[in-house]
């Protein structure tokens, strides 16, 4: 019916008329996707669809369902953001990165771990707090950094498996996998806020 | 916001290396990591080139005309900016997105001017810095204050200037810590004098001298009264003079908000503004009549007690400095060691109650899903660590506070072995020691309180800076130094406006605008298209970044302010009422209005039927704690307010998008009184509350669209058309 439109006034402008329509997500498998390096450095991706034809990205986003838990499992792979769609419409899902081959899994990894750039922490410097900010020094295994994190109990994350994550105030995200291997000194300066 | 960095030397050398001649350098922004490290980077955007400089190499070159769809996208933790260069999407670098983010949507729209060949004059941002340009740390949340960085000479001057008046008043509190530490130390030699001369002598007092021992003893008891006695007075000056001083700095500071304008007043919140007045004052204020008095006295009865220790015999002396050092390294530790402790124990509280929180508001869910059990475990769960903590807590402090004593008896411990030795051989007398002992006492005194002093300095230079920022900002929408004050007919025309918060960003552009006296003008567009910011500029709740606004042919600039918006009247969709009665309410805008006035106006707006019939009619109380009223009824109530002085401009925001169209037609009718003789703006989302409009103003992105009657739009078939069509077809869907 033609009337449908109508509760949606919105629907008429062109842009928002894009929000709307979406296409169909399929799971991304070696039979269908192929993903290679562009030539700007980021992914590209040749998708043949379930009637033979073919489609090519030139860059595609690829996102974590569950970047915390199973980073490599259910893979979004999206098309960019741009400035007309906010949100690029997603292609597909991978179920598990294993499926691919190891060159596939090396270009995806090097993509995502840009994308969640999550540096570790090796040794805590020191810990100063003043007026309900505290300013970290850390050795991290992105190297040397300064950084500062207000409101510790909710930017000090404890995770169930015990992984530790820190949101600084610029939204950095730092992460130590097992407080225990810390060194002593370490561990006493973060031992407070655990 | 800084949009142009100075490069560090390499990086400028690298740089001028590459550059090539008549290029003219727009931005320099840093960027912060290069694949998996955090790095010091800079990026140079020239009107033909971008440049990407890292550890004094250039590391790239793109060339601004191949370069398009720029692109700045949110990552975990950090954000990147993209561009294509010939069709084929880069990444040009990455940056922490807490700093860098804002910057870098200027650079978007920047970047898409010059790879277009526009204009060649650098954007700004106006949005406010966040970081420290000296140390790079973060600015204290709302304000431009460095805790690290703050100018304490010039905030204490500030202060001394601000306290004229007041100052007498509050050296008194000071002048009499000396009295009362002098007193401290009068005590004592009397003491020495009483236990030397009556309690020592082997023989017991002589007759004669029992009149003088009760003359010791009365000295001591009117030296103890006299302390007190000053104790009191300072006190009660303290309380005079400190609540004084609140009460300036507060009414000084409200003032000031009052008085500034939108725009600044928008970029803060109610709550950062309240805990201004309150909390920051009263931190002010505690330690101008608390800690500072107390400081003052420890440290001059720090240096009395070391000067008088070292007259009365210089050897003992230092045996009370020889334990110092350990004592002072012990209380440290141990405050230390509390803080440590409580923020910890204050982590586990909050967390538990957090959950608690979250549980206990999402109960219905909890039961609907029958989860109580597991709820209950995970709640144990959270008590358990807590109490776990306290303990812990608890029994460690009643450990090492006794410890602490100890420690500060030190010194003592050091005299009583030296200085028994001495009474032994007789070289001293037991008053003298006795004199000698107190004043160690006083010494070590201080020393618990050491650790809080350059936090308690620290949270007062803060919070007093934060006080003087207010005070300090000046205004943007400023009233010229001879301004008009018109009468207003009703004339207004929009000559050529453009407006943006950001310059980057013009939410108006290029509107042109005739009304005459007395017509009404609806205006009509999608969301954001800018129509409420066209109101805020016919108010001067902001001024025009081009173009200008003439009402009466008069520049709006020129109008003094109070002139302009007292006769101008305003309806929101949100209509807040002030706690007071319904009448306090009305004449809000006109506080002297007869009784007659505020019931015409009521008439006016069709309020007065529904007033008359409330409990206490005009006097009902309404407001937050008040009688409450339906959304129509208080919109009623704010077009009585809009009314009552009279205002030759009328502007109704949304005013009726939140009511039923009963009610609805009842304001309706009441608007229809109301905007005759008046110039009159309508914002509506209801096509069917501007029927009546004169003219219709069609925005779109910014730019008028369509302006004319209601009959001119229908026949362009325009937005118009089909906004009206969609709204009639919406509205018989509804029906059938």
């Amino acid at each position: 019916m033609a009337e449908t439109k109508v509760n949606n006034p919105a629907a008429e402008n062109d842009e928002d008329a894009a929000l709307f329509e979406k296409r169909e997500s399929v799971m991304l498998t070696p039979e269908n996707a192929v993903f290679s390096r562009s030539e700007g450095g980021l992914i590209s991706l040749d998708l043949t669809g379930p009637d033979g034809e073919k489609e090519h990205f030139e860059r595609v986003v690829v996102l974590r369902s569950f970047p915390i838990t199973d980073p490599d499992e259910y893979i979004a792979v999206r098309e960019p953001e741009t400035r007309k769609s906010r949100r690029g419409h997603e292609i597909g899902l991978i179920r598990h990165i294993r499926e691919f081959d190891e060159a596939t899994v090396a270009l995806l990894t090097e993509e995502l771990d840009r994308r969640y750039f999550t540096p570790e922490i090796h040794r805590i410097l020191s810990v100063k707090d003043k007026l309900g900010y505290y300013y970290w020094d850390a050795e991290t295994s992105a190297g040397k950094v300064s950084f500062v994190v207000n409101n510790i109990s909710s930017n000090i994350r404890i995770l169930e498996d015990e992984r530790i994550f820190i949101f600084d105030i610029d939204g950095n995200c730092f992460q130590i996998s097992d407080v225990t291997k810390l060194d002593r000194a370490s561990y006493r300066k973060i031992e407070i806020y655990l | 916001m800084k949009l142009m960095y100075d490069l560090p030397e390499q990086d400028e050398r690298a740089f001028l290396a590459a550059v090539g001649e008549g290029e003219k350098r727009m931005y320099c922004l840093p960027y912060n990591i290069e694949v998996d490290r955090f790095v010091s980077g800079w990026m140079v955007f020239t009107d033909q080139y971008i440049y990407k400089i890292l550890d004094g190499e250039l590391k790239e070159k793109f060339k601004m005309s191949e370069l398009s769809d720029f692109s700045t996208e949110n990552l975990y933790g950090s954000c990147a900016f993209y561009a294509k260069q010939n069709g084929v999407s880069r990444l040009l670098c990455r940056f922490i997105s807490g700093r860098n983010l804002p910057r870098y949507s200027v650079m978007v729209k920047a970047c898409e001017i010059l790879a277009e060949g526009g204009s060649k004059d650098p954007l700004t941002n106006s949005e406010p810095e966040r970081y420290c340009p000296k140390c790079g740390r973060p600015f204290v949340l709302h304000t431009k204050i460095c805790p690290f960085c703050q100018d304490k000479k010039e905030t204490y001057l500030k202060l001394w200037r601000m306290t004229r008046g007041l100052r007498l008043m509050m050296l008194f509190p000071l002048i009499a810590a000396i009295f009362s530490v002098i007193f401290r130390f009068v005590v004592p030699a009397v003491q020495r004098y009483a236990i030397d001369n009556f309690i020592v002598p082997e023989f017991g007092i002589e007759r004669g001298s029992v009149g003088a021992f009760l003359l010791v003893v009365v000295a001591i008891v009117i030296l103890d009264v006299f302390h007190r006695g000053i104790d009191v007075i300072k006190q009660r000056m303290a309380a005079y003079s400190g609540n004084k001083f609140t009460m300036m700095l507060r009414a000084l500071l409200f003032e000031k908000i009052q008085n500034l304008s939108m725009a600044s007043v928008q970029q803060k919140s109610a709550g950062d503004l309240m805990g201004r007045i309150n909390n920051d004052v009263s931190t002010v204020q505690s330690f101008i009549t608390g800690n500072l008095p107390t400081y003052f006295a420890q440290a001059f009865s720090f240096l009395l007690a070391l000067v008088l220790l070292l007259c009365l015999d210089p050897l003992m002396c230092l045996f009370v400095f020889i334990p110092l050092p350990l004592t002072v390294f012990i209380i440290i530790r141990f405050w230390a060691t509390v803080r440590q402790r409580n923020i910890h124990a204050w982590l586990i509280t909050t967390r538990t109650n957090r959950h608690l929180q979250d549980i206990l508001n999402g109960i219905r869910v909890v039961k609907s899903f029958g989860s109580e059990e597991r709820e209950i475990v995970r709640f144990e769960e959270h008590t358990e660590r807590q109490a776990a903590q306290d303990e812990s807590n608890a029994k460690l402090f009643d450990t090492v506070f006794p410890l602490l004593g100890f420690a500060l008896r030190l010194g003592n411990y050091m005299i009583m072995l030296y200085g028994n030795l001495k009474v032994f051989a007789g070289s001293m007398t037991i008053g003298a020691l006795n004199q000698f002992n107190s004043y160690a006492t006083i010494i070590y005194e201080p020393l618990m309180q050491i650790t809080a002093i350059p936090r308690n300095i620290s949270a007062f230079l803060t919070s007093l800076n934060k006080v003087f920022e207010i005070l300090e900002e000046e205004p943007e929408v400023a009233d010229i130094e001879l301004p008009i004050d018109i009468s207003i007919e009703g004339d207004i025309s929009v000559r050529d406006v453009t407006f943006g918060y950001d310059s980057y960003n013009p939410v108006l552009e290029h509107i042109n605008l005739e009304v005459k006296q007395g017509e009404m003008v609806g205006i009509v567009g999608h969301s954001g298209c800018g129509k409420t910011t066209l109101i805020n500029l016919l108010m001067r709740l902001y001024d025009v970044t081009e173009g200008a606004i003439f009402i009466d042919d008069v520049n709006i600039k020129d109008i003094s302010q109070n002139a302009l918006r007292s006769q101008i009247g305003v309806v929101l969709q949100e209509t807040h009422l002030f706690a007071g009665s319904v009448r306090d309410n009305i004449r809000y805008s006109k506080p002297f209005a007869t009784n007659e006035e505020v019931i015409a106006a009521a008439r006016l707006a069709n309020a007065h039927d529904f007033i008359i019939n409330l409990p206490e009619g005009y006097n009902t109380m309404v407001g937050e704690k008040g009688y409450s009223l339906s959304g129509g009824e208080r919109q009623r109530i704010a077009i009585a307010r809009a009314l009552i002085h009279n205002p030759r401009i009328l502007i109704l925001d949304e005013a009726t998008a939140a009511l039923d169209t009963e009610t609805e037609k009842l304001i309706q009718d009441a608007i229809n009184k109301l905007t005759k003789n008046r110039t009159t703006f309508a914002i509506a989302h209801r096509l069917s509350t501007l029927r009546n409009a004169d003219k219709l103003l069609v925005l779109d992105r910014g730019k008028v669209a369509e302006y004319g009657t209601h009959a001119e739009l229908l026949a362009a078939k325009g937005i118009y058309y089909k906004l009206v069509m969609a709204q009639q077809r919406a509205a018989l869907q509804k029906q059938g």
